[in-house]
């Protein structure tokens, strides 16, 4: 197809300004991208998002390459040359190899508290006949999500603090105060409150698929809902499940803001550790090398769930 | 919900405390922003709005806001297209190297968002760009471009690629094929996943900490770094205007294509 040239034509029939504006657009398009070229569009449509993440992996890379200088701490610069210094020092400290477990074991918590009650949460969205409880289900669960992290870790504050609310209302009662806030708990339960939304919308979908009628035949043959639940829902709901998981191990693994405000620097998570690395001792090799740790451990747990259960809702569908 | 008692006991019960959790800080800094005391009293010691004025009185905060909204706006803005022409050229055409791309694409949700944040910095340090606000938002929709693409890709589905081919049929060229059939069959998906990324990129916190400085500090770092011991109420009235701005996205987004789409299963 050619674009004409808009005719010169007399006033009284010109053709309207859209037709002529979309006539030079298309002129302009078949300039630059002639039909010959119509094999290659989809790569073109793909360029911008490729080049994008393209900035990520050149980052990666300077970070890769730092981490194996260490520092020299009379010059506070990188040394030249190249050694294996500063994976060595993170695997030799006890104090790096603490939080990496802290992280990990809060990992495991923080994702089977938040599946135990997001399943349910997500499985009566799914199911309840009322719209307007789904509705409120729905809001309820976007509103944290879209407050973001550190707004929802300093509500927690207020609440939890040490002259927070709870205090008061114990000093109220003449009881003594509690040591809420600045504890491994606090940071455990500042997370799951902060995971259920992904939990749940990515449970979701899994539990829409799942058709009642199934559940229905199941009671119908005599078992209670509990076991229906045991070897009906929650068999069928596992890529949901999958995926949920992996997202949330994923993000508490790797969490900031949580350990910060709620933990006080009393229970620093790997993420926190790489930004004092940083800014703290001023060692972006060390930082660097930690970050690849991360990376590394994150990468081989996610690589091993998926060897075991599969992929999940988080499977790579090919083309449509 | 037929069956037994017990079953609804156990999961309202459970639904409730879920509710309750989730509400829970939002209400709570809705309530301390109104105090009229110097600090959080339980019970309240009063109602006034002196820490809205006193907000508006907090120059570094107005200035925080007017630059995470310019952020966000850019970020939005370079998302559109970006996600929107990568999820049309995954989703239609069979690719080679379509699992490759995929995986690729995926990095931003992949690697740790700290990582993500000291590779930036690094980056945008050795460019000399660190210090200026735009790589902010190219940063933060880098980031987030996954919610764009798989916004705009669940919305694919809605296109039957045979309305373009009798488009072409019935002689419209490329450019108009693009413009009348396939953006209008993939806009609530565009929406969606625009919305989300302004969202996201207004309370990002993590990346900005790293790319950020105090002559460009943005409100959910600015936020944080104001966060002391003693609690205030001032910051409470700041968060306020992120629970406003949230609750206006979740209108938005229900108005336009439903919160209900986020339940589809594929």
């Amino acid at each position: 197809m050619t674009a004409d040239a808009p005719r010169p034509a007399s006033p009284a029939h010109r053709l309207p300004l859209r037709w002529r504006v979309m006539d030079r657009v298309e002129a302009v398009a078949a300039a630059l991208w002639p039909a010959a070229f119509r094999r290659a569009t989809p790569w073109a449509f793909l360029a911008p998002a490729l080049l994008l993440v393209g900035i990520l992996l050149i980052g990666l890379g300077y970070l890769v390459s730092d981490s194996l200088h260490e520092l020299n701490p009379a010059t506070y610069r990188l040394r030249a040359e190249y050694s294996a210094g500063n994976y060595e020092a993170i695997l030799h400290k006890p104090v790096y190899l603490a939080v990496l477990w802290r992280s990990l074991l809060a990992a495991v918590l923080v994702t089977a508290l938040t599946l135990v009650f997001a399943f349910p949460y997500a499985y009566v969205m799914v199911r309840t006949r009322s719209g307007a409880l789904r509705k409120l289900l729905l809001v309820s669960l976007f509103l944290p999500f879209f407050i973001g992290q550190v707004v929802r870790a300093y509500g927690w504050l207020i609440i939890l603090g040490k002259q927070g609310l709870v205090n008061q209302a114990l000093e109220g009662l003449g009881l003594p105060a509690a040591t809420l806030i600045y504890t491994y708990p606090a940071v455990i339960f500042g997370l799951v409150q902060y995971m259920l939304p992904f939990a749940v919308l990515m449970l979701a979908p899994a539990l829409t698929a799942i058709h009642e009628e199934v559940e229905l035949a199941s009671e119908s043959l005599g078992a209670d809902w509990l076991r229906t639940f045991r070897h009906i829902v929650i068999p069928m709901a596992k890529p949901g499940i999958v995926g949920a998981s992996v997202v949330v191990f994923t993000l508490t693994l790797t969490d900031f803001a949580m350990p910060e405000i709620l933990g006080g620097g009393t229970n620093d998570f790997i993420a926190n550790t790489i930004y004092d690395m940083f800014f703290q001792l001023s060692n972006p090799g060390l930082a660097s090398a930690l970050s690849t740790v991360l990376v590394a451990v994150g990468s081989l747990i996610v690589a091993l769930v998926f060897r075991l259960a599969g992929t999940g809702t988080l499977g790579l569908r090919s083309g449509s | 919900m037929r069956s037994g008692r017990g079953k609804a006991w156990v999961l309202w019960s459970m639904v409730i405390v879920v509710v309750v959790t989730l509400a829970l800080p939002t209400l709570v800094i809705i309530g301390a922003s109104f105090t009229s005391g110097d600090i959080i009293r339980f019970p309240p010691e009063g109602l006034s709005l002196r820490w809205y004025r006193a907000l508006w009185d907090l120059g570094g905060f107005r200035a925080a806001l007017g630059r995470t909204a310019y952020v966000s706006v850019l970020c939005t803005a370079l998302a559109i297209p970006v996600g929107t022409l990568a999820a049309l050229a995954l989703a239609r055409r069979r690719m080679r190297f379509a699992r490759t791309i995929q995986v690729y694409l995926l990095l931003p949700f992949t690697i740790p968002l700290v990582v993500s944040g000291i590779s930036m910095m690094m980056l945008f340090g050795e460019a000399r760009v660190l210090g200026q606000l735009w790589p902010v938002g190219v940063a933060l929709c880098l980031i987030n471009l996954p919610f764009m693409i798989w916004a705009v890709s669940s919305a694919v589905n809605a296109l039957d690629p045979e309305l373009e081919n009798a488009a072409m049929n019935c002689g419209a060229p490329p450019v108009t094929v693009f413009l009348t059939v396939t953006l209008p069959a993939v806009m609530p998906g565009v929406i969606t996943g625009a919305l989300l990324m302004f969202i996201l990129a207004f309370n990002e916190f993590l990346v900005s900490l790293f790319l950020t400085d105090s002559r460009t500090v943005t409100l959910p770092v600015q936020i944080y770094n104001s966060i002391r011991n003693v609690i205030t109420p001032d910051l409470a009235a700041v968060s306020v205007v992120y629970i406003v701005v949230a609750l206006a996205a979740i209108w938005v987004l229900d108005r336009l294509v439903g919160l209900e789409i986020f339940l589809k299963s594929k």
